[in-house]
C-alpha cells in the first residue's frame, strides 16, 4: 500500500513545497486558472444567492472544489468528453457552456443540459455513481474506433463505496479503457465523514483492486492538479489504459442549498478547511510570481461579478419550454399514447381548462 | 436465403445480418464472446467480427447496462445480452435512469440507442430466479420499448427493428420456445415494425392477445376451439410498450369478447392495462367481461411445480368458453 | 459423460494423490466399481466409477496429484450434444421440419363491425334482457344513439299496452328501406291523364301494351331512361331499357326486371313477360332479376285504384303507374260519349327531369297505348 503523502507543489500559503515545473514560470495557464477559479466563485455565490430568492432551485455549491475543476477542464481537449457528477458546474462552463444555461438546470430546465455546446457531454448524474460506467461506455467507443479520445469523469468520496463505481474501475481496467476518474474528496458526503464511507487508507488504493494505477493529489493546489491530469490524459491517449486521481480538498458550502451543514460539522474545522483554500492559495503564488496585484484583483472580481450577474439577469428572463417538450423528446418518433395525451396537457393549460396558469377571465 | 430455424438461431442470424451490414453495431454481455452465450444466441460472431465488436465482459450487470449507454451516447449501437431477465435488476438503475432518459434530458442532444437481450419466462426446469416474467416493470417505464417476439420469423424481423431502433428497447426472448419450433426465415434484412401487433389467426367470436411462450398455447387452444364452432381471433402483441391499441380495439369491436394470457404474475401486469384501454374505448363493444389468464401472485415455484403455474391450453380454452356463454 | 473428473471428496480438499488403478485403459466398467484409491491430506480413499462405460483413458500415473475437478479418466462415448444452456432443459423442436409462419400485421383489413349490434352499456343490456326486449329494435336517443335505460323502458310499457312489435323482416324490410331513401332524396312530381283504350281488341295484354309504349316513350325522351346520382349531381343516361314491373304477392312487394325492352321482338317479351309472372308466382326470382332497373312499371290498375304518386326508387328517375280500366263520359266534338280509358299516373324526378320532358314523354305513352295494336 502506498504511503505517499498527496501530490503537492503549493503549501496552503501559496509557497512551494518542492520545486514547481518550469511552465510555471509562465503566466498563461496560471492566469487563465485563476481566471475561472475566480468566475466560478462567482457563479456559485449567484446561484445560492438566486435559490435563496426563489428563483432557482434546489442548487449543489462547487465552493472548495475551484482547484480540482478548473485545472481538469483546461487540461481537457475539446475532443474528450466530460462525464460528471453534480459539482462540476465550472467543468461545464470553462468546456463552453453559456453562463446563463448553467443556471438552467438547476431552474428546472432540461434545456441546461442540451446546449450544443456541451458537444457530446454527459449532463449531471444524480443517481450516485451512475456517471462513472457511461464514462467506461464512452470510453469504450473511443477504443473501439481507435481514437485519441479520453473520458474524464467526476465522482464524491461518498460515491466511491457505490457497485458502480467498483465495476467502472474493474472494467477500465480490465478492458484498459481511456478513461480518468477523479474523485473530489472534498471529506463530506452529506453528513457523512471519510472516515465512516471507507476503511480504505486512501480512496486512491481502490484502483489496486482494479489493476490501475491510483494517485492522492492536493486538491487545493491547481499545480498538482495540473500535473496530474496531464499525466492520466497522455495515458489513455496513448492507450495505456484508466487512471485514479483522488484529489483531497473540503467541502466548504453545505451539500445542497437544502442542507445545514452546521447540523453536523464544527465550525473550527470550516475554519481550519479556508486557511486551504484554492483560490488563495493560487493567488499567494501568482503574487509571489510578480504575476499579479491588488489592482488586477478588483478588476478581475468586477469583471466576473458582472458576466455573472448579465448571466444571472438573463437566465431570470428565459420563460419556460412549452408544454409539448414534455412529450417531445422521449423517442425519436413519438407514439399515438403520447400524441393523445399531450393534446391533453395543451389544452388542459389554456383558458378554462385544469391546469391553466393565467388569470381567470 | 432461406434458413430452417428456430428463434434462438433466429436471433444469431439476425444479430449476424445487421452486424454485418452496420459497423457501428456491437455486442457486449457475459460469456456471449469466446463462448458464444450460455444459449448459443451469439454463437460464431466472435469469430467473425472479433473482440472489439463482440465483447466479453467482466461479470456486473449493472456494468453491462451503463457502459453501453454511454457507448450509445458515441453513436455506438450496442446490443448488450442479459443472461437471464432475472439478473436485469442490478441493470434497472441504469436503464431506468439514465437509458430511458438520456434522450429526454438532453432534448435530444444525446440519445440512446441500445438494445438490451434477456432471456425470460418460465418452463424450463431451470433453478430459482431463472424464470423471471417482468415485463410490466419494464412497459411501466416511459422512454423504452419493450419487444416480446413469439417465432422465428418475427424474433428476426423484430430484432432487426430493435437494433436500428433510435431508442432503448429491451428485447425479451422466451427462452421456453427458443428451440421448439423451426421455421423458414429468409435472411433478408426485412425488419418487423415494432409498435405493431400481429394478427395470428382471424376469427369472429372472440379475440385472444398474449405475447411470448404463451402464443404457442394460446394457438393450440384457438385450433381445439375451432373443431367445436368458436372462432378465435389470436393476437400477438409483440410490442409490450408503446402498444399497438388499434389493432386489438378494432378485434374487440369485431368480436365483443375478449380473453388476454399472459405467464407473468396477474396484478400489474401487461393485461390489466390492455383491459383498461378495451373498457375505456370499447365498453360497448364488449358482449362479456374481459377475462386473463395468468399466472399467480407469487414467485414462480420451484421446477417441480412449475406446471401448475404456468396456464396451459386448457386454461385458456376454459375462459373462451366462460366469456362466450356470458349472457 | 465424458470426463469423469476429481470430485470434491470433503471438506474443500483441494487435491489428491494417485496411488493405484484398479482398472486399465480399454476396460469396461460398471456403476460402482472402484476405479482408483488416492490419498488425501486425511485418507486414503477409493472412488468408485459414477457410470457404466468404457475407460479410454486414464490422466495421471501413481504418485502424480489431481487437483479436485480435473479429469481423472475419460469415457467412449459421442461428443455432448452441445445443448445450448447453462441451466434447465430447453425442450427441442419435435419435427425438424420447418413451417412457414403466417400472420398480418396490425388487424386484418375488412375487419368492420360486423356483428351490427345495438350500442348499449352492460347495465342497459342486463335490463333488455330482464324485460325481455330486443335491443335491435330500438333507437337509442343517447349520445352517438346510445340506448339509454329509459328508451328500454318506454319500449317495455308500449309492448305491455299494444303487444309487441314484430320486426320488419325480408321484403317488407326491403320495401320500408327504399321508400325510406326514396323520400329522402327524391323530387317527385306526378302528372296524370287518361289514356283512350276503346279501340282496343278484346283481350289484349294491358301489361303488355303499358311495357311497349314504356319503350317507345323512352325512345322519344331518352332522358327518362336514366339514373341519377345525387352525391355527384349527374345523370347516366341508358342506352338500354331495362324495366322493373311491380308485382304484388302474398309476400310484399316485388319488382323483377325485363331486359332490354326497347331492342327484342314481340314473341320475346311476351315470352319474357309469361317467365316473369310464372318465378313470381313460384317465387323462384334470382336476386341479379330483380336489380338494375331503369324505369319502373307499376300496374296496380290489377287490383283498384285510379291515379296515384307512385314512388321513384333511386337511382331511377320515373315511374309510371296505371289504374283500373273504367268507362267514363268523355266529351267529344261537343258530344258526349262513353270511353273506356285507362288511368296513368307519371312520377318524375323534377331534380333530373324537366316538366316539359315529362309531357312529351306521358304524350308519347299516350300515343301508342291509343293506337289498336302495336
Amino acid at each position: 500500500m502506498k504511503t505517499l503523502p498527496p501530490l503537492q507543489y503549493l503549501d496552503q500559503e501559496g509557497q512551494p513545497s518542492q520545486p514547481c515545473p518550469e511552465w510555471c514560470n509562465k503566466p498563461d495557464w496560471l492566469l487563465r486558472c485563476y481566471h475561472y477559479m475566480v468566475l466560478a466563485r462567482q457563479f456559485d455565490t449567484k446561484a445560492i444567492a438566486l435559490q435563496r430568492t426563489g428563483q432557482l432551485g434546489t442548487y449543489a455549491s462547487l465552493l472548495g472544489s475551484e482547484g480540482i475543476d478548473v485545472p481538469v477542464a483546461l487540461s481537457m481537449k475539446s475532443t474528450d468528453v466530460l462525464v460528471p457528477y453534480y459539482r462540476n458546474h465550472a467543468c461545464q462552463i470553462i468546456r463552453g457552456m453559456p453562463l446563463e444555461e448553467a443556471f438552467l438546470y438547476w431552474g428546472g430546465d432540461e434545456r441546461g443540459n442540451s446546449s450544443v455546446q456541451m458537444g457530446e457531454d454527459f449532463p449531471n448524474a444524480v443517481p450516485i455513481a451512475t456517471q462513472s460506467l457511461h464514462a467506461c461506455g464512452v470510453a469504450s467507443a473511443f477504443k473501439i474506433r481507435n481514437q485519441k479520445r479520453a473520458a474524464v469523469t467526476f465522482i464524491g468520496d461518498g460515491g466511491t463505496s457505490k457497485g458502480d463505481f467498483m465495476e467502472a474501475l474493474n472494467v477500465a481496467g480490465v478492458w484498459q479503457l481511456p478513461v480518468v476518474f477523479i474523485i473530489n474528496n472534498n471529506q463530506w458526503a452529506i453528513s457523512i465523514p471519510r472516515q465512516i464511507q471507507s476503511a480504505a487508507a486512501q480512496l486512491a488504493d481502490k484502483a489496486v483492486a482494479a489493476g490501475i494505477p491510483g494517485i492522492q493529489v492536493d486538491g487545493n493546489d491547481p499545480i498538482a492538479m495540473h500535473e496530474a491530469i496531464h499525466n492520466a490524459l497522455n495515458r489513455a491517449y496513448e492507450g495505456k489504459g484508466a487512471t485514479l486521481i483522488e484529489a483531497i480538498s473540503y467541502r466548504l458550502g453545505d451539500h445542497t442549498t437544502a442542507d445545514d451543514a452546521t447540523r453536523y460539522r464544527s465550525n473550527d474545522e470550516l475554519k481550519s478547511a479556508w486557511e486551504r483554500d484554492p483560490i488563495k492559495r493560487l493567488r499567494n503564488f501568482l503574487a509571489l510570481q510578480n504575476f499579479w496585484d491588488e489592482s488586477k484583483e478588483q478588476a478581475l472580481l468586477q469583471e466576473t461579478h458582472q458576466l455573472v450577474q448579465e448571466a444571472a439577469n438573463k437566465y431570470i428572463e428565459i420563460s419556460p419550454q412549452k408544454i409539448d417538450s414534455i412529450f417531445d423528446y422521449l423517442y425519436a418518433e413519438p407514439n399515438s399514447q403520447l400524441i393523445e395525451q399531450k393534446d391533453w396537457a395543451i389544452v388542459k393549460a389554456m383558458q378554462g381548462g385544469s391546469h391553466f396558469e393565467g388569470e381567470s377571465s | 436465403m432461406k434458413h430452417n430455424v428456430c428463434l434462438l438461431e433466429a436471433v444469431n442470424l439476425a444479430l449476424a445480418s445487421e452486424m454485418r451490414k452496420d459497423e457501428e453495431v456491437v455486442i457486449l454481455g457475459e460469456d456471449v464472446g469466446v463462448n458464444g452465450g450460455v444459449f448459443r444466441a451469439t454463437a460464431n460472431l466472435r469469430d467473425e467480427f472479433g473482440l472489439k465488436r463482440v465483447m466479453d465482459t467482466p461479470l456486473a450487470e449493472t456494468m453491462i447496462a451503463g457502459v453501453s449507454i454511454g457507448m450509445a451516447s458515441q453513436g455506438l449501437k450496442p446490443i448488450a445480452e442479459i443472461q437471464f431477465m432475472g439478473f436485469i435488476f442490478p441493470a434497472l438503475e441504469q436503464i431506468i435512469c439514465h437509458a430511458a432518459r438520456l434522450r429526454n434530458r438532453t432534448r435530444g442532444r444525446l440519445s440512446c440507442p441500445l438494445v438490451i437481450r434477456a432471456p425470460f419466462g418460465g418452463g424450463i426446469h431451470a433453478p430459482e430466479h431463472h424464470s423471471e416474467s417482468t415485463e410490466a416493470l419494464l412497459a411501466h417505464i416511459p422512454g423504452l420499448k419493450v419487444v416480446v417476439p413469439s417465432s422465428p420469423a418475427r424474433a428476426y424481423g423484430l430484432l432487426l427493428a430493435a437494433i436500428r431502433d433510435p431508442d432503448p428497447v429491451i428485447f425479451l426472448e422466451p427462452k421456453r420456445i427458443y428451440r421448439s419450433q423451426q421455421q423458414e426465415v429468409e435472411d433478408n434484412a426485412n425488419a418487423l415494425p415494432i409498435g405493431s401487433c400481429f394478427t395470428l389467426r382471424e376469427g369472429s367470436d372472440i379475440t385472444l392477445v398474449s405475447w411470448g411462450a404463451m402464443i404457442t398455447e394460446t394457438l393450440s387452444a384457438a385450433e381445439s376451439l375451432s373443431n367445436e364452432g368458436v372462432n378465435c381471433e389470436v393476437i400477438d402483441v409483440a410490442t409490450i410498450s408503446p402498444l399497438d391499441v388499434e389493432t386489438i380495439l378494432i378485434s374487440v369491436r369485431k368480436t365483443g369478447r375478449l380473453v388476454i394470457i399472459h405467464e407473468a404474475p396477474r396484478t400489474g401486469g401487461v393485461g390489466a392495462d390492455i383491459s383498461a384501454i378495451v373498457a375505456e374505448q370499447a365498453l360497448l363493444d364488449l358482449q362479456a367481461p374481459v377475462v386473463r389468464v395468468t399466472g399467480y401472485d407469487t414467485v414462480m415455484p420451484y421446477f417441480r411445480l412449475e406446471k401448475h403455474y404456468l396456464p396451459n391450453s386448457q386454461d385458456i380454452i376454459d375462459a373462451v368458453k366462460q366469456t362466450v356463454e356470458f349472457v | 459423460m465424458k470426463y469423469f473428473k476429481l470430485p470434491d471428496l470433503g471438506e474443500g480438499l483441494p487435491e489428491a494423490e494417485i496411488i493405484e488403478w484398479h482398472i486399465a485403459e480399454g476396460q469396461c466398467v460398471e456403476t460402482d466399481q472402484i476405479l482408483v484409491s488416492v490419498e488425501t491430506a486425511k485418507a486414503i480413499i477409493e472412488i468408485p466409477s459414477p457410470q457404466t462405460g468404457k475407460v479410454t483413458h486414464l490422466f495421471g500415473q501413481p504418485g502424480d496429484t489431481i487437483h479436485t475437478g480435473e479429469p481423472l479418466l475419460e469415457f467412449e462415448g459421442d461428443e455432448e450434444n452441445d445443448s445450448g444452456t447453462v441451466v434447465g432443459e430447453i425442450p427441442q423442436a419435435q419435427e425438424q421440419t420447418a413451417t412457414t409462419d403466417e400472420f398480418i400485421i396490425g388487424a386484418p383489413s375488412g375487419s368492420s363491425h360486423i356483428r351490427g349490434e345495438s350500442k348499449a352499456t352492460p347495465a342497459v343490456r342486463a335490463l333488455a334482457k330482464r324485460l325481455n326486449i330486443d335491443l335491435n329494435q330500438i333507437k337509442g336517443s343517447g349520445q352517438n344513439g346510445l340506448i339509454t335505460p329509459t328508451d328500454v323502458e318506454k319500449t317495455a310499457k308500449l309492448d305491455r299496452a299494444h303487444g309487441k312489435a314484430s320486426p320488419l323482416k325480408g321484403v317488407r324490410k326491403h320495401m320500408a328501406l327504399a321508400m325510406i331513401k326514396s323520400h329522402q332524396e327524391i323530387v317527385p312530381v306526378t302528372i296524370n291523364e287518361d289514356a283512350n283504350i276503346d279501340i282496343w281488341p278484346k283481350n289484349t295484354d294491358i301489361t303488355f301494351r303499358l311495357i311497349h309504349a314504356i319503350a317507345q316513350a323512352c325512345k322519344k325522351v331518352p332522358e327518362f331512361n336514366a339514373w341519377f346520382d345525387s352525391s355527384s349531381l349527374s345523370r347516366r343516361i341508358h342506352s338500354t331499357i331495362t324495366l322493373g314491373v311491380a308485382v304484388d304477392t302474398p309476400q310484399g312487394l316485388f319488382v323483377p326486371v325485363l331486359r332490354d325492352i326497347g331492342n327484342r321482338d314481340q314473341a320475346d317479351l311476351r315470352n319474357g313477360l309469361n317467365l316473369l309472372r310464372e318465378d313470381v308466382k313460384n317465387r323462384t326470382i334470382p336476386a341479379k332479376e330483380l336489380q338494375g332497373a331503369t324505369i319502373t312499371l307499376s300496374n296496380f290498375g290489377t287490383i283498384a285504384g285510379r291515379y296515384a304518386n307512385p314512388i321513384i326508387v333511386p337511382p331511377q328517375v320515373a315511374i309510371l303507374g296505371a289504374g283500373v280500366i273504367r268507362q267514363e263520359p268523355k266529351v267529344v266534338n261537343n258530344e258526349i260519349i262513353i270511353q273506356r280509358i285507362m288511368p296513368l299516373s307519371l312520377s318524375f324526378d323534377h331534380r333530373a327531369l324537366t316538366g316539359g320532358e315529362a309531357a312529351r314523354f306521358l304524350m308519347a305513352i299516350l300515343n301508342d297505348l291509343q293506337q289498336e295494336t302495336t
